[in-house]
């Protein structure tokens, strides 16, 4: 703890304080009875769920590991006005079917007080109407979730890492003020992600005035030559690519071969694991003029992100110990966690499940983690909509100047 | 077993079915009405499968096919909630006439993968033809209204959903006994054999892919009752290899043994949820297990044990 205390740790510092006014506040949690399940005296129960099997297991179990250290965290401390959080977490395997299994079941057999969890969007929008019913508040791990963030419900909160739609407008703003592009190539994907992140690449492009010329393609493609002709034939300045990692790695060997010399810029959706993407790539001279997007507060290895690693190495030393541990999406997994601590304790000593959304509808608060301030608002459920960038040239990353925002708006 | 026993079983059974509903959370109730779902899944493969001897692995297909319909009937014509799952059970059955009539000559691994592109390209069509199916964003299922009554939750489903698989185990049985069945089973068990004793093969086969589809469409209606969204991966090859893993467990062939087949599979389904990091090792282990030990499903066994016991 001392040496977290050593950086300048926002997101922690308000969370610290949050949870000593808390323990120190001279009204006790209430007595009683609660009109909400999972609340006590001394308990109030969060059902964490996320991927902990299967192939999409990547995605989930680490940021639900940082999600869960963070509320082990805050009990350490005296827990929230007084309560312990108690989890009870399950497996949503990243399918419709089995996150609404977990959902039910933390609701009416678990008699969870609120629900954090999903990495999975289309999972995740599978249970929005049974969640806007249930009237519970739920706050997503790290699904970006637009399908369920938009339009905006009250109970459903989400993009706490980014959503998609504030992905493709901010790989737009920075090419344009770092690169000076006017022609941006954009690749994207033929479903439900790339037509969200081609939404606001489209509305960022139009207001900076410079041309998008686009290519969308099946996440599942084997031979990008015909995208990469035709993008090679429209000559942009950069090339943004908002795609999965596989195919990511096939358009980067192809750019390669081709002589495609300009920038590319790969988005948050394909950087799960950078040192896969070389690999499979093949090159690393396809990375001279490579740039990936982040959606945290500073390099991986940076001093602001210093104290997550520190934190989860402290909880986890055996996980820790492995390969490519923590994974990239371990840190929104501690955001999250701390969206719904907030909230909790800004609820007062008495919260209930209406309270706790009602406050989450408006909350906005420094992470210490992520690279904007998470913030919903009137129309928007979506927390995070910033992020950095990062040159790498298949080894090393170096952090490039500015934070970049989304100004893409929910218009009802 | 005696058919004192039987009867016991089958009262005890439907006590249980009859108070799960006062019983049980929503979350049991919604996971009854999703194993009744796989009854059905599983009857319709089994009548392909396990009754005809064709190996079709499109199943799934129609199944979407019966949610697509009956959400979008309802969501966007608002046509009445029974019609719509009719009409997804008839548009199911025709399109699995015409799959069955396309490939009756066809035979063993050629079937399986012509079916099996039949399939994909399904799912294919629920996740790219945006305008009908709401492509990869996944479609919003309108809550369903029968008799006037708003099907809200799980609870309000759960009678439809139970009284459907009811109608149609019935009608299996029935279909099981009929000529039509019998037809089905010599097929299965010699083509030749079955032609010189009269069976129009070709009939016979083309009406097991129908039925077997209208079945899945059935499903798929039965699904759209209880669920506010469909995702097109939802609909993909390992829903398909789940129910035939289904009735391969219980026993093809087998009424009884689909049935079990989908409560067991759809119960360890659940509870492996429970132990995620072994749950694929303990997935395979139990289905290695039953492959080397009850070759015949679990039906077989409990055939053997009653033959032993009586």
């Amino acid at each position: 703890m001392r040496r977290m205390k050593a950086f300048a740790l926002p997101g922690l510092i308000a969370g610290l304080a949050l949870s000593t006014a808390a323990a120190a506040f001279p009204i006790k949690a209430g007595q009683g009875t609660y009109q909400d399940p999972g609340i006590t005296d001394d308990t109030i129960k969060i059902g964490l769920f996320a991927p902990l099997s299967g192939p999409a297991r990547a995605y989930g179990e680490d940021p639900l590991n940082a999600a869960r250290m963070w509320y082990e965290m805050i009990n350490e401390m005296g827990g929230i006005w007084g309560r312990k959080i108690e989890l009870v977490i399950e497996d949503d395997r990243c399918t419709a079917n089995d996150l609404v299994a977990a959902v039910k079941k933390l609701v009416e057999q678990d008699q969870v007080f609120m629900l954090n969890g999903g990495s999975c969007s289309a999972a995740a929008v599978a249970a929005q109407e049974y969640v806007l019913r249930n009237k519970v508040p739920y706050v997503m791990l790290n699904a970006s979730g637009d399908g369920a963030l938009y339009p905006p419900t009250d109970y459903i909160f989400g993009g706490i890492s980014i959503s998609q739609r504030a992905v493709g407008g901010i790989a737009v703003d920075f090419v344009v003020k770092h690169f000076n592009a006017k022609k941006i190539g954009y690749i994207n994907h033929d479903d439900a992600y790339g037509a969200w992140n081609l939404e606001t690449a489209e509305y960022m492009a139009k207001e900076h005035g410079v041309s998008l010329s686009v290519e969308s393609i099946n996440p599942n493609i084997t031979d990008v030559t015909a995208p990469m002709l035709k993008i090679r034939a429209a000559n942009p300045d950069v090339l943004i690519l908002t795609t999965y990692a596989r195919p990511a790695a096939l358009i980067l060997k192809r750019a390669h071969e081709l002589g495609f010399k300009g920038p590319i810029v790969l988005t948050v959706t394909g950087t799960a694991n950078l040192k896969q993407l070389v690999e499979n790539v093949g090159t690393k001279d396809a990375f001279a003029n490579f740039y990936v997007q982040d959606v945290i507060n500073d390099s991986p290895d940076g001093p602001k992100q210093r104290w997550i690693i520190d934190m989860y190495k402290k909880r986890y030393p055996d996980l820790a110990a492995k390969p490519d541990h923590p994974t990239p999406y371990m840190p929104y997994g501690v955001a999250s966690a701390q969206t719904v601590t907030h909230a909790l304790m800004l609820a007062g000593p008495n919260p209930t499940r209406e309270s706790v959304a009602r406050i989450l509808r408006t909350l906005t608060f420094e992470s210490g983690v992520m690279a904007g301030m998470i913030s919903f608002g009137e129309n928007d459920r979506a927390g995070q909509e910033s992020s950095i960038f990062l040159k790498f040239d298949g080894e090393t990353q170096v952090l490039q100047p500015g934070v970049y925002t989304s100004r893409w708006t929910y218009k009802p | 077993m005696t058919r004192a026993s039987y009867i016991v079983a089958a009262v005890a059974a439907g006590a249980l079915l009859v108070l799960l509903p006062l019983l049980g959370s929503g979350y049991i109730v919604y996971l009854a009405n999703l194993m009744l779902v796989y009854i059905v899944l599983a009857l319709g493969l089994n009548i392909l499968i396990g009754e005809t001897g064709q190996f079709g692995l499109a199943h799934v297909a129609f199944y979407g096919i019966g949610i697509y319909t009956t959400a979008i009937l309802t969501g966007r014509f608002d046509v009445p909630f029974l019609i719509a799952a009719a009409a997804g059970v008839l548009l199911a059955g025709a399109i699995g006439l015409l799959l069955g009539y396309v490939s009756f000559r066809m035979r063993d691994i050629y079937l399986a993968l012509s079916t099996f592109a039949f399939g994909e390209a399904m799912q294919w069509v629920y996740r790219s033809w945006d305008a009908v199916t709401n492509g990869p964003n996944g479609m919003r299922i309108k809550p369903a209204e029968l008799f006037g009554f708003r099907i809200a939750t799980d609870h309000d489903a759960y009678p439809f959903v139970l009284a459907t698989t009811i109608i149609i185990i019935a009608a299996t049985v029935w279909l099981r006994r009929s000529r039509l069945g019998r037809a089905f089973r010599a097929v299965r068990e010699s083509e030749p054999a079955a032609l010189a004793m009269g069976v129009d093969v070709r009939r016979a086969k083309v009406i097991a892919f129908a039925l077997s589809a209208a079945y899945a469409g059935a499903a798929g209606g039965m699904f759209a009752s209880f669920s506010s969204f469909i995702h097109p991966d939802s609909l993909g090859f390992t829903e398909t290899i789940l129910v035939v893993t289904m009735i391969v467990v219980g026993g093809l062939g087998s009424i009884p043994g689909a049935i079990v087949g989908a409560l067991v599979l759809g119960a360890v389904q659940e509870l492996l949820r429970q132990a995620p990091s072994y749950q694929e090792i303990l997935y395979g282990v139990i289905l290695i297990l039953f492959m080397m030990y009850l070759p015949k499903g679990l039906a077989g066994a409990v055939g053997n044990l009653a033959r032993r016991a009586g």
